[in-house]
């Protein structure tokens, strides 16, 4: 029959998906009583109301191979269960399965029994590697990340001379004394890696910030987006991860700074194991520098209505949601709340990659419920704390003609800092 | 309209036997369970032979493939290993094992989002943990209700508890996104769930609509339960008295069906539960 996959490649396929299958996986493929009740918890279904684009729409693609394999169901009566053998029409399930879902977990929080599409989506992502059919940007932009690290030492002094060109910047909003580096690059006494993108956007406002607050901070020689996360090459992954953790044991920092990047920063917290520095979230070192008192902030210079969108990963998947409202309310008076918020907030819809493949039309598509959140805010401006929702918020705002304005949390608070002696507006 | 037919014809039998025989109500009903028992040959001995093995071999044979295909699972699932990071979703619950099984008893997601399916998932579970403890109650040494009784627990309302929650499941599955997520295996095990409780209602409840109230007591199923704690492989059919009793063996023959399937099913939600709302719950301790 066409399209069967040969009996050595589903073999393959099977055994990639064995591999996933650990104790709470097993229990999350069983679990599901289909009951529905994460249907309505999709950005892209409330956007879109099509089954395939629910949790458990998604899901059920990946259920129903585990009942086909691994079930004696799928040997004595597939059809109770609707099983699906490995072929293309298969495979071209479980790539649209994986990559409309951006992995913001939402739908966990409504799920009776908490359970993690992201991961069982892991399963689907797993599979399309081993089809030879993800995504190969998101592949490709891994493998670079991995050949960064192991040419580093050819590329340090082009890094380092690029930094230098960039101090200006940094001084412009705070001010270092003569002799010292704006920028600190490879600093053996530092406390703090900061670990920023690619992209200069990422490292001006941070450096002014912890210059300010007097901190003792080097920056990583890499960038902290992981796309290998974003493809689920698990193994990629963590040579991704490795290039930071070595050079931050290397530097022997007590704590590594995630730039405002969501999966960067939930990777590095959450799934590297213990080690002996401990990884914050930037938008956590600004709170803790407000906190002790280390910056001031001035009110009066940001005059617009401003919200916030938690970035899934950094909120709902990773606890950081008081921190940056405590941020905005030192620096505007006219702080107002998406509705919902917090753990409940709809994902940007960038997630999961999407914004790194382009996908524009179904980002645009998929997000209109987004769009509508923002709006019904009335706020002038939206700021975040991740790189992709940013890059998405742009393109909604854009696309939807919001008429608002995008920025990264840190940039506000760049603007806001008052230098010494400065009157200002608390 | 069917509970006059069944007692007039019961009141019929009864009282034509109580004439015949010159002796009382009471006698009559005895004469007419004790017709069931006279001697049968042919294909009303394989009938027998049939009914004895639903009721008595079968019942030690599912509950034993339940018990061993529920531990299997459970110790596959559990000695599987822990996933490679923790997966806990924020914020965490200042008591996560409290907040855990608030998520497994309580469901406070579908509280908010479908209040009315939330109400009958409430009633269904408690009247399937009420119906459990009406069945255990049956043994002789448990007795929550007097063995006297002629009811079992709850007078036939725990039986409607999971009757009316299993209707309204069945129609919602045929709903908007619900039923294109619905695989035939669904509906097959709601259709298996309704037919037992309908024949589980029929006997608690039809079971009074004879002309002289109750044919099978809970003394007599008392006999039937002690038999099988016992071992002692007696016909169920020499306690159990009536027309009623063909009922008890399709009760009997569904809910084996459901022992022998319930490991391969989604019902393992059942075990399952709290474990997975503590891994949401739960977060590892932070490196």
């Amino acid at each position: 029959m066409e399209g069967i996959l040969s009996p050595a490649e589903s073999a393959a396929l099977k055994e990639l998906f064995e591999k996933k299958l650990n104790g709470v996986m097993r229990m999350y493929l069983d679990t599901c009583a289909r009951c529905g009740i994460c249907v309505e918890s999709c950005h892209v279904y409330a956007s879109m109301p099509e089954v395939k684009y629910t949790a458990v729409g998604r899901a059920e693609v990946v259920r129903k191979i585990f009942r086909r394999y691994f079930r004696m169901q799928g040997r004595f009566a597939p059809w109770l269960g609707e099983v699906l053998e490995f072929d293309e029409a298969t495979l071209n399930a479980v790539y649209d399965a994986a990559f409309s879902c951006t992995g913001c977990r939402r739908c966990m929080v409504h799920c009776p029994f908490g359970i993690d599409t992201q991961q069982v989506m892991a399963i689907a992502k797993a599979l399309l590697i081993g089809a030879d059919r993800e995504p190969k940007v998101l592949s490709m932009l891994a493998d670079m990340s991995i050949a960064k690290g192991e040419g580093i030492e050819e590329t340090r002094a082009d890094y380092a001379q690029a930094l230098k060109n960039l101090e200006g910047e940094v001084k412009a909003i705070w001010p270092v004394p003569e002799g010292t580096s704006a920028i600190p690059y490879e600093a053996k006494e530092a406390d703090v890696l900061y670990v920023a993108l690619a992209g200069s956007h990422s490292i001006v406002s941070a450096a002014a910030i912890m210059n300010a607050a007097g901190e003792k901070w080097t920056l990583s020689s890499f960038e902290a987006v992981n796309f290998a996360t974003f493809v689920g090459d698990s193994g990629k992954a963590k040579r991704v991860a490795q290039r930071i953790i070595d050079e931050a044991t290397r530097l022997g920092v007590k704590e590594v700074a995630v730039v405002e990047c969501g999966t960067a920063f939930r990777y590095l917290r959450h799934m590297i194991g213990p080690q002996k520095f401990r990884v914050v979230a930037f938008v956590e070192l600004i709170d803790r520098y407000i906190r002790e008192d280390r910056i001031r902030l001035d009110k009066s210079r940001l005059p617009e209505s401003v919200t916030y969108h938690d970035p899934c990963q950094i909120a709902r998947n990773s606890g950081i949601m008081e921190e940056p409202r405590r941020i905005l309310r030192a620096i505007s008076d006219r702080f107002v709340e998406l509705r919902p918020n917090r753990e409940e907030n709809w994902c940007c819809g960038g997630g999961g990659g999407l914004v790194a493949m382009g996908e524009l039309d179904f980002r645009m598509k998929s997000s209109r419920v987004k769009a509508d959140q923002l709006k019904a805010s009335g706020a002038q401006i939206v700021t975040t704390a991740c790189e992709n929702c940013h890059s998405q918020l742009s393109d909604l705002n854009e696309h939807y003609g919001l008429g608002m304005r995008v920025e990264f949390l840190s940039h506000l608070v760049a603007k806001a800092l008052v230098l010494p002696g400065e009157r200002f507006r608390r | 309209m069917a509970a006059t037919i069944t007692g007039g014809a019961a009141k019929v039998a009864t009282d034509a036997v109580a004439a015949a025989t010159g002796t009382g109500n009471a006698a009559g009903v005895s004469a007419v369970s004790g017709a069931s028992q006279v001697a049968h040959t042919g294909l009303a001995l394989v009938m027998d032979g049939i009914e004895y093995f639903i009721t008595v071999p079968m019942v030690y044979l599912s509950v034993a493939f339940l018990l061993v295909a529920i531990a299997a699972k459970l110790v596959r699932s559990f000695r599987a290993g822990p996933p490679p990071f923790q997966l806990a979703l924020y914020p965490v619950p200042r008591h996560p094992l409290i907040a855990s099984l608030r998520d497994t008893f309580g469901m406070p997601q579908i509280l908010k989002i479908e209040p009315l399916f939330w109400f009958f998932l409430v009633m269904y579970h408690v009247g399937f943990l009420l119906l459990i403890l009406g069945h255990l109650d049956i043994l002789s040494g448990i007795n929550l209700v007097p063995p006297e009784s002629r009811h079992m627990l709850g007078a036939g309302a725990v039986g409607v508890m999971v009757t009316l929650p299993t209707f309204y499941f069945l129609g919602r599955r045929f709903r908007d996104a619900n039923r294109v997520i619905s695989t035939p295996g669904d509906y097959l095990l709601l259709l298996l769930l309704l037919f037992l409780f309908l024949f589980g209602d029929l006997m608690s409840w039809g079971n009074s609509w004879t002309a002289s109230g109750f044919v099978m007591t809970k003394a007599d199923f008392a006999r039937y339960f002690d038999g099988l704690a016992s071992f002692s492989f007696a016909d169920p059919r020499t306690v159990l008295h009536g027309a009623h009793y063909h009922f008890v063996v399709i009760h009997v023959l569904l809910a084996n069906l459901l022992f022998i399937t319930l490991p391969f099913t989604k019902v393992v939600h059942a075990f399952f539960s709290l474990p997975l709302n503590l891994v949401r719950r739960q977060p590892w301790k932070e490196s």
